[in-house]
């Protein structure tokens, strides 16, 4: 196998170029200031302290850490049950609900929330749809509900496909030992389905969460604004007052929260393990 | 938000034409040196066979893409992309002057320049036209519903109709710095591009209080089905897509602020680095002609450069003759054309994401 080997240089070459240097880039303009050519830079911590020092964007943190975890919350609860229905079908019904579940992440994200738009505004789809039962017209648009709405349609499929995975890996003869030792079902569910889909939930959580703190087109199309989440801020760091050393910095402080965060969801993950109850 | 989707879709789409009549492509090589022309405008901002007339008239090939803001553009054009022609608005073209990114025209190959309207003609950014021809212009202005709002009250209190708490909820406000910092700085009699610390500061708590008192709903180019279903009652929003929105609904209506507005303009120009400037002035010129430019402006419904379109459009019996919102105002003293100030662009960028980011 050894003269394979050479064939993962490219592999590492295109890892280096596509991520590893755009990392270095961001690093370097979170810790420079001067223009945006980087000839010209000089070293400064100024942009964490101006984010740091400004409790508008502290709040603007604290708002997109509560809607992200929302919206994780609403995916567990949501999104585990379906799973657990997916992963106890039959073979046949696994396919086709698997299939119908990753179809709709084959058409673009952004289309597929301007759809919510059409569904949720004043006169959209689900007010005269409710209209025909003489209830509503409820205003949606445009208010957290919406905007965690988008997240979990666009992101529970990352959590349903990881718990279907760890569910559908369960070795079922342990559910038929617990049975025959008396367990009843609800309690062969909480003590042995439960802590193997663990791993599952946890990544799923991962999935979810990274993806959830960070978007910003979500909530400027189903929060209208008002909702500025650190994505935003990033966004119009980048694209609207060009600067790109404070976007690089607030960037960098929102790596380094994931980071934590997977760090943490790691340690849970292990911990079951080591207490002789997983695996 | 129908810019953002043609991007998503279709950020490259490839506009290949026949050769029925017209010239052919050899022709064309033969004449402009390359049968290919790159243009990169603004989405839905072309009529429907604007492309595919000037493809079949000159035997040529266009590449058309879209880009939904001015920095985009910008930032994309730093990258180092190529285009033959763009359409950027008054304030990138005075920027890109600036830093020699634009081509000076050759005037004698745009004989068409004659059509052009003087309101439009010889604005600040490019004081002689020697580096832009106007494509569309137009003003900024408040769209509401007379129904529910009393057209005496928006023209007694102009921008001020914003902060009034009877309209609590019912207003849209654009998600610029630029047009919400133009909008408050004349609210409070001010130029809009004023450099004037303490102004801007009370533009800012101007806009805050606004932020705090009035529930608005920031939106882009939303903004324009918003209204056009009635959804909201008052938005502040650029004429030509006022236009389009009171053609729609006919309880709309429109009123330019005598605090004064943001005249603009987006106009044709050609990159220093455009591979073919040569067929570039000729679509820029064909773009001039009655014909093409009407059809631009049917379409789109902004004003448009020419100026016999524009009195065509909106005299007796023309397509816009009803339409308050179609025809800009031509030198109002009160009215003004953005300066591009990056220094400026940045402390407004940065005060509104806070305006918006309060709760």
């Amino acid at each position: 196998m050894r003269q394979f080997r050479s064939m993962i240089y490219p592999y590492v070459l295109w890892i280096a170029i596509m991520i590893v240097v755009p990392m270095l880039l961001i690093l370097l303009y979170a810790f420079t200031k001067g223009a945006n050519d980087v000839a010209t830079f000089r070293f400064t911590l100024e942009h964490f302290g101006r984010f740091f020092s400004d409790a508008v964007f502290l709040d603007v943190l604290k708002r997109s850490l509560v809607i992200a975890i929302w919206t994780t919350i609403v995916c567990v609860f949501l999104g585990y049950p379906i799973a657990y229905a997916i992963a106890t079908g039959s073979e046949k019904s696994k396919i086709f609900w698997i299939l119908m579940i990753t179809l709709p992440t084959w058409i673009n994200m952004l289309v597929r929330t301007y759809a919510w738009v059409g569904i949720l505004q004043d006169d959209g789809l689900l007010n005269k749809f409710l209209g025909l039962f003489g209830i509503g017209p409820f205003h949606m648009m445009y208010t957290t509900f919406a905007v965690v709405l988008g997240m979990v349609y666009n992101f529970i499929p990352f959590m349903i496909l990881q718990i279907h995975t760890s569910l559908a890996k369960m070795d079922k003869s342990f559910l038929e030992a617990a049975s025959d030792l008396g367990a009843n079902r609800v309690q062969s569910f909480l003590r042995i389905t439960l802590p193997l889909s663990l791993p599952g939930v946890l990544s799923g959580i991962t999935l979810v969460f990274l993806p959830a703190v960070s978007s910003f087109f979500i909530p400027k199309l189903l929060g209208g604004g008002q909702y500025v989440l650190i994505g935003n801020v990033i966004e119009t760091q980048f694209l609207t007052s060009g600067d790109w050393n404070f976007g690089s910095a607030i960037s960098l402080i929102m790596a380094i929260i994931i980071m934590l965060s997977m760090y943490l969801t790691r340690k849970v993950d292990t911990d079951p393990a080591a207490n002789g109850r997983g695996e | 938000m129908k810019k953002i989707i043609a991007l998503a879709l279709a950020s490259a789409m490839l506009l290949t034409g026949c050769n029925g009549g017209g010239a052919t492509s050899a022709e064309a090589v033969e004449k402009y040196g390359s049968d290919t022309l790159k243009l990169y405008n603004w989405g839905e901002y072309m009529g429907e066979n604007l492309i595919s007339d000037f493809e079949k008239e000159f035997g040529v090939k266009v590449i058309v893409e879209y880009f939904d803001s001015n920095e985009m553009m910008y930032t994309k054009l730093q990258a180092g992309d190529a285009y033959d022609v763009l359409v950027p608005s008054d304030y990138m073209i005075q920027r890109m002057v600036e830093q020699d990114m634009l081509q000076e025209l050759d005037l004698s190959l745009i004989p068409n320049m004659e059509n052009v309207s003087d309101g439009v003609k010889n604005l600040p950014y490019d004081p002689e036209n020697k580096y832009s021809v106007p494509y569309f212009w137009g003003s900024v202005g408040i769209v509401y519903n007379h129904n529910n709002v009393d057209p005496a009250v928006v023209e007694e209190q102009g921008y001020e109709i914003l902060r009034n708490t009877d309209y609590k909820g019912k207003i849209y406000i654009y998600d610029s710095e630029r047009d919400s910092f133009m909008m408050a700085l004349k609210a409070l009699g001010y130029s809009m591009n004023t450099e004037n610390e303490a102004e801007i500061q009370e533009a800012y708590q101007w806009l805050l209080d606004m932020n705090n008192t009035m529930e608005p709903v920031y939106v882009t180019d939303e903004v324009i089905d918003g209204m056009m279903t009635g959804t909201k009652d008052i938005a502040v929003v650029y004429s030509g897509d006022a236009t389009t929105i009171l053609e729609e609904n006919p309880d709309m209506s429109f009123y330019m602020p005598n605090e004064g507005t943001n005249i603009w303009s987006d106009a044709m120009v050609i990159p220093a680095n455009a591979p073919n400037p040569k067929l570039a002035h000729e679509f820029i010129n064909y773009v001039l002609t009655y014909d093409a430019s009407m059809g631009n402006s049917e379409y789109v419904g902004y004003a448009s450069s020419n100026q016999e379109v524009l009195d065509e459009l909106s005299g007796e019996g023309g397509l816009f003759a009803e339409n308050e919102a179609y025809l800009p105002r031509a030198g109002y003293e009160k009215d003004e054309v953005f300066v591009d100030n990056p220094v400026l662009k940045k402390t407004l960028a940065e005060l509104w994401i806070k305006v918006k980011a309060t709760k």
